[in-house]
C-alpha cells in the first residue's frame, strides 16, 4: 500500500513513518512531502492508496489539502487521515465537512493509529460492499 | 459668516477665536481653523510616534531578557534565536529517534535468544534459564520505553508549532511598528520612506525611526 506522509515537520514524518512500518506498512512504500501544494504535485504524479496529514503547514494547510484532493474527482475514494494538534469542535467538524476518513489528535501511539486505520478501512469495505 | 446667524455668545473663548467667529471673512476663518486643526494633529502624531518609539525599546529590551547568551541588539535577532531553537529541538528529536531505532532490532534480538534458551531449558532452578527469562522481561521493557520516548518526540512538532507562531508574531508586531513609524512620520511632514514595512535590519529600523526624530 503506497501512503503519502505530510508535515512540515521532519522529525514528525519520521515518527508517523516508523509507526505505520511497525505496524506493518512498507517502508518503502510511504513517500513523505512537507506541505500540502508538494503533496498535491506528489498525488498527481502517482498513484497513491492513502494519505497522512499535518493540518498546520505552510503555503497549504492539510484541511485546504484535503479539499483539494476532494475537488479531484480522480481522488474520490483516496482514503484521508489527519495527524494534527488541532482539536477543537469546529476544526474537526470543519475537517468531517471536508470529507477526513480519520482524525487522530497528537501526540498519539501505535496503538492509536491502528485503530483509526482499521476503521477506516472497515468503512470502505462497507461502502465498497453496500455500492 | 452670515449676517443673519446671531452673535456666538463666546464668555470662555479665546478673544482670537470669538473675532474669527464673528469675522466675516469666511476664508480668513477656514484658514485660522485649518491651522489650528493642523496644530493639534502635530501634537497627535507626534505623541503617536515617540509611543511608537517606546513600544519598539521596550520591545528590543525584552528581546535582551530572554537571550540566554548576550542581549540580541534586535527583534530581528530574537527571531533568529527562536528559530535557532526549533532546529536544535529538531535535532535532538531526530538523535532520539536514531537511538530508538538502534536500540529495537537489539531488544527484539536479545528477546528471540533468550526465547531460544528458554526452549533449551526452562527450569527455575536453572540459573541460565533465570538469567534468559530476566533478559526477556528486560528487553520488553526495553521496547515500551523507546515507544514512549518516540512518543514524547513528538512534542518537538508541537512545540515547534508554537514557536513559528511566536516567530511569526513578532516579524507582524516589528512590521506593524515600523509602519507606524513611517505613516506618523509621513503624516508629521517628514517624506514618506519607500517600502518600510520591508525593512528588516536594526540598523534600518533605527535609521528609519531617527529619520522621523524618535
Amino acid at each position: 500500500m503506497k501512503i503519502l506522509v505530510v508535515d512540515d515537520f521532519s522529525t514528525m514524518r519520521r515518527i508517523v513513518r516508523n509507526l505505520l512500518v511497525e505496524l506493518g506498512f512498507s517502508n518503502p512504500l510511504i513517500q513523505e512531502a512537507d506541505d500540502g501544494n508538494n503533496a498535491l504535485t506528489m498525488l498527481r504524479a502517482n498513484s497513491f492508496d492513502m494519505v497522512v496529514t499535518d493540518w498546520n503547514m505552510p503555503n497549504m494547510t492539510g484541511i485546504d489539502l484535503l479539499r483539494a484532493i476532494r475537488a479531484e474527482p480522480k481522488f474520490k475514494g483516496l482514503p484521508v487521515l489527519m495527524v494534527t494538534a488541532e482539536n477543537n469542535r469546529e476544526q474537526i467538524i470543519a475537517a468531517a465537512q471536508a470529507g477526513v476518513n480519520g482524525y487522530i489528535v497528537k501526540p498519539f501511539t501505535a496503538i492509536t493509529l491502528r485503530e483509526k486505520l482499521e476503521k477506516i478501512f472497515e468503512r470502505l469495505a462497507a461502502s465498497g460492499a453496500s455500492s | 459668516m452670515s449676517a443673519t446667524m446671531p452673535e456666538v455668545d463666546g464668555e470662555n473663548m479665546p478673544v482670537e477665536v470669538l473675532a474669527l467667529l464673528n469675522s466675516e471673512d469666511g476664508a480668513a476663518f477656514e484658514q485660522a481653523l485649518d491651522t489650528m486643526v493642523r496644530q493639534r494633529e502635530q501634537h497627535l502624531f507626534r505623541a503617536l510616534g515617540l509611543l511608537a518609539r517606546d513600544l519598539h525599546g521596550a520591545v528590543r529590551r525584552l528581546g535582551g531578557e530572554l537571550a540566554f547568551e548576550g542581549a540580541p541588539s534586535s527583534m530581528a535577532d530574537a527571531r533568529q534565536h527562536l528559530i535557532e531553537v526549533l532546529d536544535m529541538s529538531a535535532k535532538a528529536a531526530h538523535r532520539s529517534l536514531d537511538f530508538a531505532e538502534r536500540m529495537r532490532p537489539e531488544a527484539d534480538a536479545l528477546s528471540r535468544n533468550a526465547a531460544e534458551v528458554l526452549d533449551f531449558n526452562d527450569s527455575a532452578t536453572n540459573s541460565t534459564a533465570v538469567l534468559a527469562r530476566q533478559a526477556q522481561t528486560f528487553a520488553e521493557h526495553c521496547c515500551d520505553g523507546l515507544d514512549d520516548m518516540v512518543m514524547a518526540q513528538s512534542w518537538q512538532d508541537l512545540s515547534g508549532q508554537r514557536i513559528k507562531k511566536v516567530v511569526g508574531f513578532i516579524e507582524s508586531v516589528e512590521t506593524s511598528l515600523l509602519e507606524l513609524v513611517r505613516l506618523t512620520g509621513a503624516l508629521a511632514g517628514g517624506e514618506a520612506p519607500i517600502a518600510a514595512a520591508k525593512v528588516s535590519s536594526q540598523d534600518e529600523a533605527d535609521r528609519l525611526l531617527s529619520e522621523f526624530g524618535f
